[in-house]
């Protein structure tokens, strides 16, 4: 279970987030959408210690990220491209993860295998392609096999084949009862995915409900995502 | 230990640490073998001013081993991917492995220290036998306390490389600083020429730990650079522990 909790984040003069709420909750896929600049990954950030927060907090089962004794096991987290130095392997990089989280090599091997990694594994990661760097970042994050996903576009650079895999790997998670939180630009493909939608816009919650709810008398997410996002909100058609 | 485990792991899957290891291990050897081979007249005849410097001047050289190891072991993490993949940094994956970013830097700086302990200790090793090699019974003999001092000054060296990169979040600047004074021209050195407080700067205290000529006393000079150390890691861990990782 995700709490964000009227998260506030100031940067510079700047107001990023301005109070933001909202929960994802097991068994379910929570689909987090909004404009670039919105504020998704700030959030996400915050949620993952990376960031520091105004006000406000965002707990991961009831605790910040700083507080959680295996963060590993608990949250597995895919954010910008592979997070691998690009002289590393594929496998050198989980590997000191698995060593940071007392993981066995197997694990290891075991989760290449899951992302369709293995036969990458000893080249450097500065050689890899978008997508393979993105799956190399799911290995990471499934690695030691969390309850929770936090994953900031995680189809970005993929083939439909890895969009395919993706959308499956996240649908089981969820109906074995994780929780997954997932931010996208591809409104289609968040459709298909996601059981509840969360969408920001300038730093603040516009949107924030089940699919249908939020779609409500719109024809598709797509439409109703415009709606809520346009300028001129008169535009959309 | 995991969290240790981990960054040593890290550390030694760089190809940029065999760089760093062939000039630590190299740089004192080749030095004090061309220090012998030049002296070797003057120390066979027993007039050589130098006898009692032979291989520690290669020692001080060989830090730059260390320099690189204490740069790279920050600067890595802050590599960002190309824009085609994704613009990512390690360091994201770092702070969401281990939760604690205190425990993530003591686990980093205990690898530094481990791997530059090493390394000079078998820099001590190379830089004996070329001593002993082309002198012969005329190898001056290398006292225990002098050697103790320059481990500590590889190792002393290495954190303030780290801590420096850890403040500019980019290895560039402090590597190109930390080595050119190193080897090419000693900031530092010279500036000992316009001030007697230039002597207390991190290097040339600690260069007093193992040199014959010195201004402070090996303990003296040890905790100068110590006392360096300990304030620049501390400034950066506080810096460290309140910055954004996107900031």
């Amino acid at each position: 279970m995700l709490t964000i909790n009227n998260l506030v984040k100031h940067r510079g003069n700047k107001e990023i987030l301005s109070g933001i709420s909202f929960t994802a909750k097991p068994g379910r896929v929570t689909g987090f959408l909004g404009p670039n600049g919105a504020g998704k990954s700030s959030t996400l950030r915050i949620l993952l210690g990376l960031d520091r927060a105004t006000s406000g907090s965002a707990l991961i089962d009831g605790k910040p990220f700083a507080d959680l004794q295996h963060p590993l096991a608990t949250v597995g987290a895919l954010l910008d491209g592979s997070g691998a130095h690009r002289m590393r392997t594929g496998r050198a990089h989980l590997r000191w993860i698995a060593r940071a989280a007392g993981l066995s090599r197997a694990r290891v091997e075991e989760v290449l295998d899951i992302v369709g990694l293995s036969h990458a594994a000893g080249k450097r990661v500065g050689s890899y392609s978008l997508g393979m760097g993105r799956r190399l970042g799911m290995a990471a994050a499934l690695l030691g096999d969390p309850a929770i996903l936090v994953l900031d576009e995680p189809v970005n650079g993929l083939d439909p084949q890895g969009i395919r895999w993706i959308r499956t790997l996240i649908r089981e998670r969820a109906q074995s009862g994780h929780t997954v939180l997932l931010s996208s630009h591809l409104m289609g493909e968040l459709a298909e995915t996601v059981d509840d939608v969360v969408i920001m816009n300038r730093g603040k919650i516009v949107a924030d409900g089940t699919l249908e709810e939020v779609i409500g008398h719109y024809s598709t997410l797509e439409e109703a995502f415009f709606a809520m996002t346009s300028e001129h909100k008169g535009d959309v058609v | 230990m995991r969290a240790f485990n981990a960054e040593l792991s890290k550390l030694l899957s760089l190809p940029g640490i065999w760089l760093a290891f062939v000039i630590g291990v190299l740089a004192p050897a080749v030095v004090a073998a061309l220090d012998s081979i030049v002296e070797k007249a003057d120390i066979v005849a027993g007039i050589s001013t130098r006898l009692s410097d032979i291989g520690y001047i290669g020692l001080g050289f060989g830090v730059q081993g260390v320099i690189i190891i204490g740069v790279l072991a920050i600067s890595s993490e802050y590599v960002t991917e190309s824009s085609e993949a994704g613009e990512g940094q390690q360091i994201t994956t770092s702070l969401t492995v281990i939760a604690s970013r205190l425990q993530f830097l003591l686990a980093k700086a205990c690898a530094v220290i481990v791997i530059s302990v090493l390394l000079c200790i078998v820099a001590i090793m190379t830089t004996v036998l070329a001593t002993q090699l082309i002198l012969g019974e005329h190898a001056p003999e290398f006292e225990w306390t002098r050697l103790i001092g320059a481990v500590c000054y590889w190792t002393f060296t290495a954190l303030l490389s780290f801590g420096i990169t850890l403040l500019t979040k980019n290895g560039i600047i402090p590597l190109t600083v930390l080595i050119i004074n190193s080897s090419v021209v000693s900031f530092s050195f010279l500036l000992t020429k316009a001030t007697k407080l230039a002597f207390y700067l991190p290097d040339r205290a600690g260069m007093d730990m193992f040199m014959s000529e010195r201004y402070l006393t090996p303990v003296t000079g040890g905790l100068v650079m110590l006392a360096w150390v300990v304030v620049i890691l501390i400034v950066a861990a506080i810096e460290f522990r309140r910055r954004d990782v996107t900031a």
